[in-house]
């Protein structure tokens, strides 16, 4: 199921299903598809459960990636695309799903997968994407009531992590954890740039800095950046991290002692797909199902 | 007798030698690495035996560049905006403004005839103001930077991406190549965007001709020819562009220690 | 002596060869019809059951038929004054038999040319403006025999000085405060001084007739131009941007003209409120604009996303000085006596603006009643609070107008741009969130 890859920087792509939510005659079976900057999620709902849930990375083609990441969604399930009733599709690559019969933004999606996930007591989403940030303030039933989103710059989103995974040799998923086995947390670095994350790094490591240490400073800064965005949106509890940052522990921690307040815990997302990192996916999946009901009335 | 420039820089460490009539001896490059200090000496050493002179021979050495601490040990350092006056001078004795474009850094000197520092302006750590938007862009356009800026003179100048920032430029040269527009163009586009954050740089100093450019990315005709035709000035561009924070340290030195430039 | 050289010397213009100025000309000229084209030929798309009338608006959008009058009018031994802000009266122009035009320029690459004399963190209308001027861009300008510039914001403060590198400029000063005695016989009295220029320039002497004859002219304007407003608070009729550009024209259109086809596109619309003729599907989320001005075209970017998007928007009021503002208050006069009209004509141009500029211990509360009484009458559902880089008084005014609007429980979305046309794609996705925000608040 793991795809095996040397490549440090690589996240792990998989594809879960769930037999015991298999679909029957009369069941409403609905879909979510997310294209987003870095990775491109699928999440095939069978009245509102999650059945089957794949992620991978985004190719060069979003609608390209739509398809694979579908296809995948609904190996081993059963289903044809064609016995799907509804597909939305969200994300930057929304408009070139070629199977969606309707797009939303993400910032609505991920306010309803959340809402999913943790349930109604969730009112503030931190989305960390490949390439955005975005803080979300919701209702009890997952609907926006005011968001922020970074502008002009990609500074402090997960595609720094990916390139500091490949300089510093510390598999993706691992990098949370690496970054609190510092003694002393660190001045952030000065400057969060996505492109010069590698020479920043690379200048703290000549300087003597350890592995950790550039690790624990990055992170901070991407944590200050958060923070800055979630106290303009207004930062409400119960706080719900979603998007591919969602399991970073790292930075998951300095956000919480930055805010001085909790985060709601992960998910056990393994057995039953709740994967905050899909939450885009999964909301899409639950607006297709309320748009199809509502077609059929 | 001779002295000695090294430019410290993100990617590179670069060294010149001069005699004391101002000439130059000797040049050469090689990559900082993890261990600067050490690519320091390496390429210090080259330069020497390029020369075929000694380290005793050498009089002054002066350096330069984002990595100054860590360089072997000099005599004098000098700023990396002095160092761009002094060797836009020397290599175009009517330059009043110096452009450095470099992998990370750029920087718009403007300067006396004698190569005193007027007026300056850097890019603020954004990577979109830089050589190194350039590589990114190269990369998800999927052609090699060398082959990069041949490509876009090809182009009519039919696109246009954003440079606000690298990232989302990457997504806009994925999304130009999904509108199946050709590749020059998208190239381009890529050196367009560059040339006009450069140039909205040069603008808040204050052209002053003649005007050089400088620095790594001198070198790709590209980003020449791009900024050739949004500049609305005659630009000279050296042999070796990317020695001018070296050379500079070097004319420092030579100042410094007593010798005079013809 | 001296001190007369030093005001002819050049303070601000930067050295610049002709030809320079001629290739930026020509080839940004090109750029920008293509733009006006290409943005009415959305307009047009984007509502196809127009009536006739509007083709006359999208034909007035591009610049060069007016441009053509004001030539010919000057040729004709006409004046024309140009007008940085909304706070210059318009009737005293018109009584002077003068014709008014507004000059704050709305175009991208110019803002780009502003830089070699102010910084990139001037707003762009003054970067544009500047910009244009430098390489003689706006036909407005160039047509220009004087400029009135009100000293409201720092940038437009020193964007006086600037054009007066070029232009005799006359700049006006509203009072910051409203509401005190000297406010109102200051502002009076400099508005006194404007008159006087007018005539010198004009050599034509306004009257108490000449006045009570423009205050009249501009009366039907503004009478047009509520039913317009009104009209934009029922089901809609026309689309919000299409609204929009109308009221712009008039900023540059002879304005009898366009009061007589403004009134016209007004039957028409009445008529198709009665037949359930609408422009855009009744449950589409009804948004208001405010903040920076939006200034056609390359600021058109804005409506453009907001009334394409999916889901759609439609742009039911605004509260800019580049749309609402400009005539929806009347010059009320009591008596038409000289001393009269100015006195009214003063409290006209300064009383019900809603400017930033000002400001009140209970922080510009006149903006914040127009808003609120906005929200409630045109029964608005969302406010894009809309601000370029560099505009600190509407960016700092922000958190004001979003607590008041808090308590009406309509969601204000702060959107910060520029000019530029680059960052379309990440406006794009905000539009739209906001939009699927408003729809589901709707659907409850």
């Amino acid at each position: 199921m793991i795809e095996g890859s040397q490549q440090y920087w690589r996240w792990r792509e998989y594809h879960l299903v769930f037999p015991e939510k298999r679909p029957k005659q009369s069941s409403i079976i609905t879909a979510g598809v997310d294209i987003g900057s870095v990775s491109s999620k699928a999440v095939i709902m069978v009245n509102g459960e999650i059945y089957s849930i794949s992620i991978m990375r985004t190719g060069s083609s979003s609608p390209d990636s739509a398809k694979k990441v579908m296809e995948w969604a609904l190996k081993d399930t059963e289903l044809k695309l064609s016995d799907i009733h509804y597909i939305v599709g969200t994300g930057y690559g929304r408009v070139n799903v070629p199977m969606a019969h309707n797009t939303l933004t993400e910032i609505a999606c991920h306010a309803k997968g959340a809402n999913y996930i943790w349930g109604p007591t969730v009112r503030t989403i931190l989305d960390v994407g490949g390439q955005d940030i975005k803080a979300i303030k919701c209702d009890e039933k997952g609907k926006v009531l005011s968001f922020l989103m970074n502008d002009k710059c990609a500074a402090g989103t997960g595609r720094g992590m990916e390139v500091l995974a490949d300089l510093l040799k510390i598999p993706i998923e691992e990098m949370g954890a690496v970054s609190l086995n510092v003694d002393e947390e660190p001045e952030p670095v000065s400057c969060t740039c996505v492109a010069f994350a590698r020479t920043e790094a690379m200048w703290l490591l000549r300087r003597g800095w350890t592995k950790e240490k550039v690790l624990a400073a990055y992170m901070r800064a991407m944590a200050i950046r958060m923070c800055n965005l979630l106290q303009r949106v207004g930062c409400e509890s119960e706080l719900a991290v979603t998007g591919g940052q969602s399991k970073n522990v790292g930075i998951i921690s300095r956000v919480e002692s930055l805010l001085g307040m909790k985060t709601l815990p992960m998910p056990e997302w393994e057995k039953d797909g709740r994967d905050p990192m899909a939450a885009g996916a999964i909301g899409a999946a639950l607006f297709a199902k309320a748009l199809h009901e509502k077609a059929k009335k | 007798m001779p002295f000695a420039g090294i430019d410290m820089g993100i990617q590179n460490v670069k060294v010149v030698i001069l005699d004391d009539d101002g000439k130059i001896l000797a040049r050469s490059i090689s990559p900082s690495g993890f261990e600067p200090a050490k690519a320091a000496e390496q390429t210090f050493r080259e330069a020497l035996s390029n020369a075929g002179i000694r380290r005793d021979d050498i009089k002054h050495v002066t350096a330069t560049g984002a990595g100054l601490d860590m360089a072997l040990e000099a005599d004098s350092t000098i700023s990396m905006v002095a160092a761009d006056a002094k060797a836009g001078v020397y290599l175009l004795p009517s330059a009043r403004t110096v452009i450095d474009v470099g992998a990370e850094e750029s920087r718009i000197v403007v300067c006396d005839e004698r190569g005193n520092v007027l007026d300056f302006t850097l890019n603020e750590r954004c990577a979109a103001g830089s050589g190194a938007f350039l590589e990114a862009m190269a990369r998800a356009l999927e052609v090699r930077i060398e082959e990069m800026g041949e490509l876009s003179l090809k182009a009519k100048g039919t696109a246009s991406i954003s440079a606000t920032c690298v990232i989302f430029g990457e997504t806009d040269v994925v999304s130009l190549i999904h509108r199946q527009e050709p590749k020059h163009e998208i190239a381009r586009a890529i050196y367009d965007a560059l040339a006009e954050r450069i140039i909205s740089m040069v603008h808040r100093v204050g052209l002053k001709p003649s005007v050089i450019l400088v620095g790594g990315v001198a070198k790709d005709i590209g980003f020449t020819a791009a900024l050739r035709r949004k500049l609305e000035a005659e630009i000279f561009v050296p042999n070796y562009p990317e020695y001018a924070g070296a050379l500079g340290a070097a004319l420092h030195a030579l100042a410094k220690a007593g010798g005079n430039i013809q | 002596m001296d001190f007369k050289r030093s005001i002819k010397e050049k303070k601000y213009v930067v050295e610049i060869s002709q030809r320079e100025v001629e290739e930026l000309r020509n080839s940004i000229r090109a750029a920008y019809d293509k733009v006006i084209a290409d943005y009415v030929e959305r307009m047009k798309r984007g509502w196809a059951g127009r009536p006739k009338v509007m083709d006359y608006f999208y034909e007035m959008a591009d610049f060069s038929r007016r441009e053509k009058e004001l030539i010919e009018a000057k040729s004709e031994g006409k004046k024309i004054i140009g007008y940085t802000c909304v706070f210059a009266p318009v009737e005293l122009i018109l009584a002077a038999d003068a014709i008014p035009v507004r000059v704050s320029c709305g175009l991208y690459e110019p803002a780009k040319i502003g830089n070699r004399i102010v910084p990139v963190e001037v707003c762009p209308v003054i970067r544009s403006t500047v910009g244009a001027k430098i390489i003689g861009l706006s036909p407005f300008l160039e047509q220009s025999d004087a400029l009135i510039t009100a000293l409201t914001c720092d940038g437009m403060t020193k964007l006086s000085e600037i054009m007066s590198d070029y232009k005799p400029v006359w700049t006006i000063c509203p009072p910051r405060l409203k509401d005190t005695e000297q406010s109102l016989s200051f502002w009076r009295s400099e508005l006194l001084t404007l008159k006087a220029n007018i005539e010198k320039l004009t050599g034509t002497k306004i009257t108490g007739k000449s006045l009570r004859r423009a205050i009249e002219r501009v009366h039907r304007a503004n009478r047009v131009f509520r039913k317009l407003q009104n009209l934009r608070k029922e089901k809609p009729v026309i689309m919000g941007r299409d609204a929009m550009l109308v009221t712009q024209i008039a900023m540059w259109d002879d304005l009898e003209r366009w009061t007589e086809k403004a009134e016209l596109l007004c039957i028409e619309l009445e008529e198709r409120l009665k037949e359930n003729n609408l422009a855009c599907p009744p449950d589409t989320p009804r948004v208001m604009l405010t903040g920076s001005p939006i200034i056609w075209p390359d600021n058109w970017k804005l409506p453009n996303l907001i009334e394409e998007a999916k889901p759609q928007g439609i742009i039911v009021a605004d509260e800019l000085c580049s749309g609402d503002r400009f005539l929806y208050d009347p010059v009320g006069v009591d008596e038409w006596t000289f001393e009269d009209m100015f006195t009214a004509l003063a409290e006209r141009y300064l009383m019900p603006s809603t400017c930033p500029c000002f400001t009140s211990e209970a922080g510009n509360e006149d903006r914040v009643n127009w808003l609120i009484n906005r929200v409630k009458e045109w029964r608005v559902e969302g406010v894009i609070y809309y601000i370029y880089r560099g505009c600190m008084l509407y960016a700092m005014e922000y958190m004001r107008i979003k607590h008041a609007l808090d308590h009406l429980n309509v969601p204000t979305y702060y959107l910060d741009t520029d000019y530029t046309r680059e960052d379309v794609g990440q406006i794009k996705t905000r539009v739209e969130a906001f939009l699927e925000m408003l729809k589901a608040r709707i659907e409850i």
